[in-house]
């Protein structure tokens, strides 16, 4: 764990010092598909992604755009018949393809784990959360000293997530409210002390209070134990308030990816993203500045020639309905897959922006 | 007269001994007006609805509908107010019949109210389908709601709603099964049913949500309800609600809105003590919101403090609204645009 860079302020001086920083996950050129032969489809398609140690990273997009499907592939856990049908994964660089099962299975839960959709329903009902944290920590034996000290452990990781240990270790879930069982299950996934975190939606289906709460334990755990968090969310307003990297996907695709004041300043983004971000109803905005993205998200099976937001974009041209843009960064590794947006750039490190920094 | 009148309703549902899910709530609704309600889950909001649906009835007080009690309707009477008064569900993937076509979705409510004879009914349906923006075909009246998306089933559940010609709608949730592309469009879809031309009347909402953000959306103009364990602790126009909170609770939702905007989230003071505010529970003697509340007294912890007007149709159940300071970072936030 490195508790150096571990607040991503993103000011142009330090950017030098954030990018000599430890790439920890990397994804490159990644593509999962489902389906055989013709009727197959990418739910992720050639996705390039860098995570650094200490970064707070959002995938963002709506449902079906593939987000879920790529933090699955972080942790090579990718359900069937979905697979990886090209591209790699690493971690610390070591590829996943070349790596056993007994080292990925080594390498989960101790070094990257999940906390999954609606965790906070897979407790088993009819043991208790305590019984449950020592199943694990005899599944892991190499992980503590001794059981106790995993309890311990696993103790101070409660006080971590604001819960009280006495009352959580004996209960059942049944005792706990929706906003307590997903911080139980958060603090079950750092149980084996991993550096990085991967968190499918954790916020969905909490008010507005415990969604609140998760955020500003993130934020702790992020500080207090270095913790590198990689998080998906289809909620923009998540993403401003917890993220320090966003990487946003439409229909497979990664369209744009940069540090989150990059996202939401409009000086140069990807008009998926400006459509995004002014569709959504804010408490911010009387409803004068906010209109819907016409059309529909295309279907993976039928996708239109070129660019995937062409049906529905207000710059398209006869080139974007043509050829895919590619992902382009700046000097600064911000990255936009739009033809219109990229028709000026000056491309420093064409081969460093598409690795999504 | 108002349109809608919710006179001192407490609901228990049968069979429980906790708190009730509505404890004497007061609301009332003039024609045409849009009224949000909002709260965490659980705090009543949609069995408000229900009430307001006939779908519930009332264990003590009244529901009144142009005057009359909604329970003492009979025969023609009864069948004018059924028929005046809709609900679209949260969810409309479980609120239409996995087994009925979208034509078996519309066409008996029709026929029932004899809104359109036999021959009428399916040039009628295929109008309503064009009103709520969906494919006017007859073939589209064929389809099963598997066939649909998210958002084409929710329209078609509007389409349901809409098609009895009704007075009030009772929205619940109506977009958060939706991805937030096109949450926007179903709002505005509703919001055009009260411009008056493409429905007789003005259509009047009791819109229910827990984000403020959705409700500002739809309810600008109108009126927010705030409700915390059965009990209404806030009510006031929407914008002034907003920008200047009367009761601590709405100041904790509203201060715990994550905002689409990196500049205002940064802003944001440091929570206090989020675990006990989001996990107190209600004190059932004296103010419900006190074992939650930073600002509680001893007065607050004796008795529930009633309902009582502070200025501007803005009504709070506190007893100290003087001290409930406006939400510095989005009001900020709200003046930058």
């Amino acid at each position: 764990m490195t508790l150096n860079g571990a607040v991503s302020t993103e000011e142009p001086s330090q950017r030098a010092a954030s990018s000599e920083r430890k790439t920890v996950v990397e994804v490159e050129d990644l593509t999962v598909s489902f389906g055989q032969g013709r009727g197959s489809v990418r739910a992720v398609d050639q996705v390039s992604l860098a995570v650094h140690a200490g970064d707070i990273c959002a995938i963002v997009g709506e449902s079906g755009c593939g987000k879920s499907t790529l933090a699955y592939a972080l942790l090579d856990i990718v359900p069937p018949p979905g697979r990886v049908t090209g591209g790699e994964v690493r971690f610390k660089d070591r590829s996943y393809s070349k790596m056993s099962k007994q080292e990925l299975d080594d390498l989960r839960g101790a070094q990257i784990s999940m906390v999954f959709q609606a965790a906070m329903n897979a407790f088993n009902p009819v043991i208790t959360v305590g019984t449950q944290v020592m199943h694990r920590l005899q599944a892991h034996r190499e992980a503590f000293a001794s059981p106790a000290e995993g309890r311990a452990y696993f103790e101070h990781l409660l006080n971590l997530v604001r819960l009280p240990p006495k009352r959580v270790w004996p209960a059942y879930e049944s005792q706990l409210s929706g906003g307590m069982k997903q911080r139980v299950a958060i603090a079950l996934a750092l149980l084996l002390r991993p550096s990085v975190v991967v968190l499918d939606e954790p916020t969905t289906a909490l008010d507005v209070l415990n969604q609140r709460l998760i955020l500003e334990i993130l934020k702790d755990l992020h500080r207090n134990l270095g913790l590198t968090i990689i998080f998906v969310t289809h909620d923009l307003a998540v993403v401003a308030e917890l993220a320090s990297r966003v990487a946003v996907m439409y229909a497979g695709r990664l369209v744009e990816s940069g540090t989150v004041k990059e996202i939401f300043s409009a000086e140069r983004r990807h008009p998926y993203v400006t459509a995004l971000i002014g569709s959504i109803p804010t408490v911010l905005d009387s409803g004068l500045h906010i209109s819907p993205i016409p059309g529909q998200v295309p279907n993976l099976a039928q996708l239109p020639p070129g660019c995937r937001f062409a049906p529905r974009c207000p710059l398209a041209r006869p080139l974007c309905t043509q050829a895919e843009p590619p992902l382009l960064g700046d000097e600064h590794h911000h990255a936009v897959a739009c033809h219109v947006v990229n028709e000026h750039l000056q491309v420093i490190e064409p081969d460093e922006g598409t690795a999504g920094r | 007269m108002s349109l809608l009148e919710v006179a001192d309703v407490t609901h228990r549902y049968a069979g429980t001994k906790a708190a009730p899910a509505l404890n004497q709530v007061s609301v009332s609704v003039s024609r045409g007006e849009v009224v949000a309600v909002v709260g965490e889950s659980g705090c009543g909001k949609t069995t408000l609805g229900k009430l307001v649906a006939g779908f519930v009835r009332p264990t003590t007080g009244s529901v009144r509908f142009e005057g009359r009690d909604i329970w003492s309707l009979k025969g023609k009477d009864y069948k004018t107010w059924r028929r005046s008064v809709q609900m679209v569900h949260q969810d409309p993937y479980s609120s239409l019949n996995p087994g009925l076509t979208i034509a078996g979705t519309l066409r008996p409510a029709l026929l029932r109210h004899r809104l359109v004879g036999r021959r009428g009914v399916q040039d009628e349906m295929l109008r309503i389908l064009a009103l709520v923006g969906l494919d006017a075909t007859p073939a589209f009246l064929r389809r099963y709601p598997h066939q649909l998306s998210g958002g084409q089933r929710q329209r078609v559940a509007i389409a349901r709603a809409m098609s009895l010609r009704p007075r009030l709608i009772v929205a619940d949730e109506v977009t958060s099964m939706l991805d937030v592309s096109l949450r926007v469009a179903i709002l505005d879809l509703l919001l055009s049913f009260r411009k008056g031309d493409a429905i007789d009347d003005m259509i009047t909402y009791l819109f229910i949500s827990h984000d403020f953000g959705v409700v500002r959306y739809f309810s600008r103009g109108g009126r927010i309800i705030v409700m915390f364990y059965g009990v209404l602790v806030e009510e006031g126009p929407t914008e002034d609600v907003i920008s200047h909170p009367c009761h601590p609770y709405t100041y904790l939702l509203l201060e715990a809105i994550p905002v689409p905007d990196p500049d205002v989230a940064e802003r944001r003071a440091a929570p206090a003590s989020l675990v006990e505010q989001s996990e107190g529970q209600p004190s059932l003697t004296g103010c419900v919101f006190s074992n939650r509340c930073p600002l509680a007294q001893a007065k607050c912890h004796a008795s529930q403090p009633p309902l009582t007007d502070v200025g501007g149709a803005h009504l709070t159940a506190c007893f100290f609204p003087e001290r409930i300071p406006a939400v510095t970072h989005l009001v900020e936030g709200i003046n930058q645009r």
